[in-house]
């Protein structure tokens, strides 16, 4: 067994040497000692507040709340959105250039640049699948298509009520009322 | 001590291992950073998925993220470990024909995993992706490593054991613990698998396992290396043996319970959460123990710095691992996971920790190695200088570049606009801003891949044509004699009967009680309050008897490490006594009769078949099915997962990562057309996606034969399918098949129902649907599987 040299000046070593390695046994900081300390008050802390009593909102009430102040919002913004004021948007300039932006972003890889549809349906022809009315329109892109396996998913988190509304004048800008009026409808309309 | 009188004996180092180990290493090292790097390409340039099913990132990350840690790190930490270890004893390794078995059962093993795994054989887990009959050898060799180590270990001519070998210890124990609990599966083939944990208790072993893989496998061992080469390299006495010891035991105890911070705000338990965010603030300091002893052994040694390759290695590597050790704890808290979490922030850590912690020691030591194991000098110090800068620069490109990405791309999927009523950017608006920043990364990436291969050409150039040598020692008989009196000297009774284990045992006595108490309703209130009594009275009873007293636990622990087989199993109980008390209660507690609101419907014959073809293409990889308890993820994917929804999912698949969304509730969002072209050519119906194409799903049959099976493999499991003849199997497949068939032709879609894309769709189509728990009750009844 091989032992240290110590020098005087230096603090001492452990008695003993591995393969030349030789070891101080100095004390260990102060600052990371309280870094240690102060992590296990807290977790003290934190399991006693958070987890033991509950303290403040759990994430999923917080959710739940937040989520039933979205809907009420989205509701009062809903009831000022009817057939007659989504034509009026749709003669709008304004409020057609934003629709045709969110358009040809989202809903152009389905429905296609021209409107006549891929994937998605042709929405300028004479035809609605789900209801020849614009509430019919802004209902089915709000929920979706009521036809799950075959139709078009909801965009009511992605646009909201106001992104919606100006993608659905942006779709009416192509349509006159009396023209729609006259169109046929494949199913039960929605959304009336 | 009296060496003069003694007579000596000669013993040779077995270095011809610890040569082919650093080869190995260094060679594994190349591919597993090269599968990474074009990984990182594909992130940016999609066609680099070149529509090859054996290439697409799916598969080559799991290759990549399996080749970093276990073949390159593995590796260069069995060299590491069989050189140090031997020196650190003074004998050679017990075992030639075990230390060979461990060399190529290890090789094998990489060879077969790179071969199954880029063929989509998988387990789908992170980092356990490897199939079972590969998990058996992987124990077998791991089995012979340790038998090999421990056998060295016990044949030692040093008294006592060396902070390296704790580590060591620990490394070789924990990890056959975690990867033997969490590959615990149900083979249907020679090939397929199905974990035996479900959902929630998948996902709780899984990242128990995945983050002390990260703890057991990319930590300890190279903090084992950093305590002998550091010291070695810079010829400068460790700073702190009670140091190493508190941060030694700390870290061991601690680490393990930390797994839950991969899971914080999910549908995991509020309890664990709670464990895994403040064990995690807890570790901080242990892990800066261990940077603290490395770097403040540099002191005095800060000048050799500058001409010294390899300190400059280890000194840089030893910061990187207390900033990926300072971060970690950061981002466990539950309020910075909020945005952290499935984002680049996570990978930008994690490569923090490779890169800078593993990759840089890697490199240190086999710069220190290369002109000791064979008669040479370093060919080149300046390339050797080089390769570090180049490493450094590379790192901080990828971590700055993932950094500000993860933070971006979590604050804009958080954003709203600015009526508050609808989400800011769609998830691909947010792909297109980071999509510069991914570039980035992999030129950074290409920065640190450049200085390995400068490595390589340094070495190789060292050691052409140059002699190997086998270290050898001098053994004084007397070190031999003193050796074999140290050990014994504790015992049972002493290793138990004294005052630092009877307090930790109480201690951890009442932490336990105080946990598992909180649990048990009104019950368990009494156990919670004498578990809280006992930790508190044993921590003042404690403080007060070693402050007042002037007691010193030194002489025991001396005892302790002169006696490698009482050290070995105290390490074990610090290591499995974290792991235990989440995972048993979470087995034993989580089932349907307990849960409360949804629970899964099973898949049917063909989602099942789909649902094998999503975990074997690796889809895992980049989409989460795990809608957070956070308001953005609710806004975005829709009401937030419950435990109960994915309960019969073997293997479980939460995700680590959204590169691409969320898919936990994608059924019956997007209709079947959708998915055939998306599937097809995502960039045609998603424009400016980095998705890889798969083609391939068009054009394969689904293995149908194989679902029977399957069916009754999960029956065993636990999920409640009513028995069925593969008659019964392939006509409910054939008759969801036709369904999906007939409304692909509507739109001229032409697909077989045997292909591959059907069953996904089918699988695609099933995410999210469940039922309330007396219908799966009445489910679980009817088919008859005892839960």
């Amino acid at each position: 067994m091989s032992t240290p040299t110590q020098d005087p000046n230096e603090p001492p070593k452990r008695p003993h040497v591995y393969d030349g390695i030789e070891e101080y046994d100095n004390r260990l900081p102060n600052w990371w000692l309280w870094t240690f300390y102060l992590a296990i008050i807290f977790a003290v802390l934190y399991w006693f507040t958070w987890y033991s009593a509950h303290y403040g909102t759990s994430n999923e009430e917080h959710v739940n709340k937040a989520m039933a102040q979205l809907e009420e919002a989205q509701l009062a913004a809903l009831s000022e959105i009817n057939n007659e004021t989504l034509w009026q948007m749709s003669q709008n300039d304004g409020f057609v250039a934003k629709g045709e932006e969110i358009f040809m972003s989202t809903c152009v890889s389905c429905h296609g640049a021209d409107l006549k549809g891929g994937i998605g349906l042709n929405l300028v022809d004479h035809e609605w699948k789900w209801g020849n009315t614009p509430m019919s329109v802004f209902t089915v892109v709000t929920n979706g298509s009521p036809d799950k396996t075959s139709g078009m998913q909801s965009w009511k988190s992605q646009l909201g009520p106001e992104g919606i509304s100006q993608v659905v004048a942006f779709v009416l800008s192509h349509h006159t009322p009396e023209e729609m009026a006259s169109a046929t409808t494949l199913n039960t309309p929605i959304g009336q | 001590m009296n060496q003069g009188n003694s007579p000596t004996t000669t013993i040779e180092y077995n270095d011809r291992a610890v040569r082919y180990f650093m080869l190995a290493g260094i060679i594994w090292g190349l591919v597993g950073m090269g599968a990474g790097l074009l990984a990182a390409f594909q992130m940016y340039f999609p066609q680099l998925n070149l529509g090859l099913s054996w290439i697409s990132f799916g598969r080559l990350r799991p290759l990549h993220t399996n080749g970093a840690i276990f073949a390159f790190v593995g590796n260069m930490m069995f060299a590491g470990i069989y050189h140090s270890t031997q020196r650190l004893c003074k004998t050679r390794l017990a075992s030639r024909a075990l230390t060979w078995f461990h060399f190529w059962g290890w090789q094998a093993i990489i060879l077969g995993a790179a071969v199954t795994l880029l063929a989509g054989y998988t387990q789908g887990k992170e980092y356990a992706e490897l199939i079972w009959p590969l998990d058996i050898l992987v124990t077998l060799t791991w089995v012979a490593f340790a038998i090999n180590f421990f056998w060295t270990l016990a044949r030692r001519n040093e008294p006592t054991l060396y902070v390296a070998i704790w580590f060591y210890i620990a490394t070789i124990i924990t990890v056959a613990l975690l990867y033997v609990v969490n590959n615990l599966q149900l083979p249907t083939s020679a090939l397929h698998s199905y974990s035996i944990y479900g959902g929630v208790k998948d996902a709780l072993v899984q990242w128990w396992y995945g983050h002390n893989a990260v703890a057991f496998f990319l930590t300890t061992p190279i903090l084992g290396i950093m305590y002998y080469y550091v010291p070695k390299a810079a010829n400068r006495p460790v700073y702190s043996y009670r140091l190493s010891i508190v941060h030694f035991w700390a870290l061991v105890f601690i680490y393990i319970w930390a797994g839950p911070h991969h899971l914080l705000n999910t549908a995991l338990p509020h309890w664990l959460q709670a464990l895994g965010m403040i064990f995690s603030l807890m570790l901080w300091a242990p892990s800066w123990g261990g940077m603290l002893n490395g770097l403040l052994t540099l002191r005095g040694a800060w000048n050799q710095l500058r001409r010294d390759p390899v300190l400059k290695f280890f000194a840089a590597g030893v910061t990187f691992y207390g900033m990926a050790t300072f971060e970690g704890p950061l981002m466990s808290i539950r309020a910075v996971n909020y945005l952290s979490h499935y984002t680049d922030w996570t990978i930008g850590h994690v490569h923090g920790g490779t890169l800078g912690w593993n990759g840089l020691m890697a490199a240190g030591m086999f710069y220190f190695l290369a002109p000791r194991l064979w008669k040479a000098k370093l060919w080149s110090q300046s390339l050797a200088n080089l390769h570090f800068w180049v490493a450094f620069v590379g790192i901080l490109f990828y971590v700055g570049a993932m950094w500000a990405s993860g933070i971006t791309q979590g604050l804009h999927l958080n954003a709203v606009s600015d009526d508050g009523l609808s989400l800011k950017y769609q998830f691909l608006e947010t792909v297109q801003t980071i999509r510069p920043l991914l570039l980035f990364r992999a030129i950074g990436g290409s920065f640190y891949l450049f200085g390995w291969g400068l490595l390589m050409l340094n070495i190789f150039m060292t050691i052409r044509g140059a002699e190997p040598v086998n270290g050898t020692v001098e053994v004084p008989a007397s070190d031999v004699e003193a050796t074999r009196q140290t050990e014994g000297t504790i015992g049972w009774i002493g290793t138990v009967f004294n005052w630092p284990f009877i307090y930790s045992a109480f201690f951890i006595f009442g932490l336990l009680g105080w946990i598992v108490g909180q649990g048990l309703g009104d019950a368990g209130d009494i156990i919670q309050v004498l578990g809280i009594g006992v930790l508190t009275l044993t921590t003042l009873t404690c403080i007060v008897h070693f402050q007042v007293t002037g007691r010193k636990w030194g002489e025991w622990y001396e005892k302790l490490i002169g006696n490698w087989i009482p050290f070995t199993v105290l390490t074990f109980l610090a290591v499995f006594i974290g792991g235990a008390i989440q995972i048993i209660p979470t087995l034993a507690v989580q089932r349907v009769k307990n849960l409360e609101d949804r629970v899964q419907v099973p898949y049917t014959p063909l989602e099942l078949a789909g649902r094998d073809i999503y975990v074997s293409e690796g889809c895992y990889n980049c989409h989460s099915q795990m809608i957070r308890t956070i308001v953005p993820d609710v806004r975005r994917y829709g009401d937030y997962s419950r435990l109960g929804e994915s309960i019969y999912d073997h293997p479980f698949q939460w995700g680590s990562k959204r590169t691409g969304p969320d898919l936990a509730r994608e059924g019956g969002v997007r209709n079947n057309i959708w998915h055939y072209d998306h599937m097809h050519n995502p960039q045609e119906i998603s424009p400016g996606s980095i998705m890889p194409p798969y083609p391939w799903l068009l054009e394969q049959d689904a293995d149908y034969a194989a679902i029977p099976g399957k069916l009754k493999a999960l029956r065993v499991l636990g999920v409640p399918y009513p028995e069925m003849t593969p008659e019964e199997v392939q006509a409910q497949i054939d008759e969801q098949a036709q369904g999906i068939v007939d409304s692909l032709h509507e739109e001229y879609r032409t697909a077989d129902k045997d292909k591959k894309i059907v069953a996904l769709i089918a699988y695609l189509q099933k995410l999210g649907t469940y039922e309330d728990v007396d219908a799966a009750q009445a489910r679980i009844e009817s088919s008859k599987v005892l839960e």
